[in-house]
């Protein structure tokens, strides 16, 4: 009796062992992108289909809540198995060594060698670290100028030749555009997006000659000049100067889909097209909109376009190894699918094969976004960048709406980005 | 031979079943509580990144002399005081207006209760939200006002002037507790028993006398509970002033702690200095929570 139940106990093990081998779950946590999540749903249904005895379970968040749950996940240190940010966000996470390196076996690849030969050069820089690959890009974005044609027209400007090549020609066709109820903007003739400082605006100081931090990486805000040109022009364009817009409206690239006569311009990638055809199909179909490069100062000494970022997928690396593998070969699965992507989502993943090919080329003004992508540079990223894009934020603030002026400011955005270099 | 009688009062039994009931609250508290405060207390010792997985550094106070020279937590300080002192005197000194005045009807007292007490049931979050739609430059705040005061098309920037966004800040949140503690107040004014305003009519009193002369002073415990209350309430306000900075508002002029922790912790993954800062919010707390058992000590009534 005693032998029966001890084989009993056994083979009950056993089978619970060979149970919890067969039932793998991958938990995938990403920011929500309703046409992404459409294929997405379908890509998971089918590797869970070919994969037999594996779960994806995919969750979504809103994007401005996605990095606090992940990180708070992480720090209880019950991060999921997939995730992706922004690198400026992500690069924390590979500087302290919570991720998994690319298992490329697992993701279909030869050898590593064949990881980066696939991808653009220098896309993989920004996830090298130390010898080792810990990211595989969902999409490269940059951003360029979406212009509503009919807005133009109403202001009687001609959009094709009337565009702001420049920024001070900004100003002034967004004056034109601009339609006032006393000091309230009824309409605004373009917008910043205030959230995203070191995409936008950190290339327009570059311009004139300026750096957020010194090439050695020891020193903060190169260039006096250049950014108190910067902050005076972001003080003109604020509420107490030519009242343009200001943070508190709402988001202009929200707004722009919607064709109410309340935004003439905003700045945003590529895949604002495939939102515009998602939230209203009729402004999208009448082509009343179009796309346009990137601005420069007039007296800019350098072709500085918005900077590009990238969003990672990435692999947790407390996860078991059995995990890690499963979660690069399903990454690898879902990016094996990169031309759907691009037309269902408009996102650009920035492999070789991709950004040479027919679909990517007849993109509707995807020769913009290239264009200014080829004189760009990616984002300023370091296991600090939140923090950095918070003091820029509070500099352009004080300038914007609290009347400081943009020389006290630039003393006191020194001060707090030389501090965080020092902290390291 | 002395022999020990057990003592089986009705006494000790009663006790013994006290800490019996008390002991899950004991214990919830325990856990959620008194956990999390040692916890951060032991963190404010040492130089700790949230993501790293690296023992951390010990500092000792480090984290505290940091905070105490750093402009930035000063200006959290500054925001905080502002914020509490402009937002509990007024929702002290109307809330009791309004309950005097709801005692006062004879008729939709309850219907004044409700509507006073509704936005109390509302979640922070969607208060905000509620009113960052208002203050929105386009919105209800600028129309609301401009009609009132004649003034078309005047904008005033709500969430984007410096003084403004606190005002704003305390709009809401005293458009948010007011009925809460209204109620409070109307549960202090029925205590007072009716006899003494009897007493004091037949001696020729007046309403204002009576007002000034008995309900005042017998309200004195439910004004301390409630100025307490209202004041730590304040002091740990957060989602109104994070959403409204997430909407655009300048982050600086009501960067409060309890916001500049979160920020210290989650943006600049500083959990060793963000304790520090927590610790720091908690010895306050204390601080007044202290004065309130004083005070409500010093001021015990019986009728």
């Amino acid at each position: 009796m005693k032998k029966l139940f001890t084989i009993f106990l056994f083979v009950l093990l056993l089978s619970m062992t060979m149970n919890a081998a067969a039932n793998l779950e991958i938990t995938f946590w990403t920011h929500e992108d309703p046409n992404r999540t459409e294929i997405e749903d379908r890509y998971i249904a089918e590797f869970e289909q070919a994969n037999a005895g594996v779960t994806i379970k995919r969750v979504t968040s809103g994007s401005g809540q996605i990095q606090e749950l992940i990180l708070t996940a992480f720090a209880a240190n019950q991060g999921p198995d997939i995730f992706n940010m922004s690198i400026e966000d992500e690069y924390a996470y590979i500087a302290n060594e919570r991720l998994a390196p690319i298992d490329f076996q697992a993701a279909g690849y030869p050898s590593l060698q064949a990881v980066y030969d696939a991808y653009i050069p220098g896309v993989l820089d920004p996830v090298t670290y130390k010898g080792q690959l810990y990211g595989l890009p969902l999409e490269l974005t940059n951003w360029c100028i979406f212009i509503n044609k009919k807005v133009f027209r109403d202001a009687g400007l001609d959009p094709e030749k009337d565009y702001p090549k420049t920024w001070e020609e900004m100003v002034e066709v967004s004056d034109k555009l601009c339609i006032r109820e006393g000091e309230i903007l009824n309409r605004r003739g373009f917008d910043f997006r205030y959230p995203y400082y070191l995409v936008a605006m950190v290339p327009m100081v570059e311009q004139l000659g300026g750096q957020l931090i010194s090439d050695d990486g020891k020193t903060a805000i190169v260039n006096d000049q250049a950014w108190i040109k910067f902050l005076k022009f972001m003080q003109e364009w604020g509420p107490s100067g030519r009242n343009l817009g200001s943070p508190t409206y709402t988001n202009a690239r929200k707004l722009f889909n919607m064709d109410n006569n309340d935004i003439g311009m905003c700045h945003t990638g590529l895949y604002q097209i495939g939102r515009i055809n998602a939230d209203n199909p009729a402004f999208y179909e009448s082509k009343e909109w179009m796309v346009v490069p990137f601005p420069k100062f007039e007296n800019a000494v350098k072709d500085v376009p918005a900077a590009y970022y990238g969003h990672y997928y990435m692999v947790n690396g407390q996860k078991p190894k059995e995990n890690q593998q499963m979660a690069w070969k399903f990454i690898a699965y879902m990016l094996s699918h990169p031309e759907e992507y691009l037309t269902k989502v408009n996102i650009v993943q920035p492999t070789v094969e991709l950004m040479g090919s027919e679909t990517y080329k007849s993109m509707p003004y995807s020769d913009v976004f290239t264009n200014d992508m080829a004189k760009g540079h990616i984002v300023y990223y370091g296991e600090n960048s939140a923090k950095i894009q918070s003091h820029i934020r509070e500099a352009v603030e004080s300038v914007m709406l609290a009347g400081v002026s943009p020389e006290d400011a630039l003393k006191t955005l020194r001060r707090k980005v030389q501090e965080v270099l020092d902290e390291g | 031979m002395n022999k020990r009688i057990p003592n089986y009062s009705i006494e000790r039994k009663k006790a013994r079943w006290g800490w019996i009931f008390v002991a899950p609250t004991l214990i919830f508290f325990s856990l959620f509580s008194f956990y999390p405060i040692f916890n951060a207390l032991y963190t404010s010792l040492f130089k700790k990144k949230l993501l790293s997985l690296k023992p951390p550094d010990f500092i000792g106070l480090d984290n505290y002399s940091y905070l105490l020279k750093s402009s930035d937590f000063w200006n959290s300080m500054r925001a905080t005081v502002v914020f509490t002192l402009g937002t509990f005197v007024p929702l002290l000194i109307f809330s009791l207006i309004f309950a005097i005045f709801i005692m006062s009807r004879k008729r939709f007292q309850n219907f004044f209760q409700l509507a006073y007490y509704s936005p109390a049931v509302l979640s922070s979050v969607v208060a905000a939200v509620i009113w960052l739609l208002i203050f929105d430059p386009r919105g209800l705040g600028n129309q609301w006002l401009n009609s009132i005061m004649n003034t078309p098309g005047i904008d005033h920037k709500w969430l984007a002037n410096s003084v403004m966004v606190q005002m704003s800040t305390m709009l809401v949140y005293f458009w948010k507790y007011v009925g809460y503690f209204t109620i409070i107040f109307i549960v202090g004014l029925a205590s007072i028993p009716q006899s003494i305003y009897e007493a004091a009519k037949i001696d020729g009193a007046n309403d204002w006398k009576n007002f000034w002369y008995i309900t005042l002073p017998l309200l004195k415990p439910t004004t301390i509970l409630v100025s307490i209350i209202s004041m730590l309430q304040c002091l740990r306000t957060f989602s109104t002033q994070y959403l409204f900075t997430q909407g655009g508002a300048p982050l600086a002029p009501i960067n409060v702690i309890t916001l500049n922790i979160y920020h210290t912790a989650i943006r600049d993954h500083q959990i060793g200095r963000a304790s520090a800062m927590s610790i720091i919010l908690f010895v306050i707390m204390m601080l007044f929570t202290w004065v309130q058992f004083k005070s409500s000590r010093a001021d015990e009534i019986s009728y």
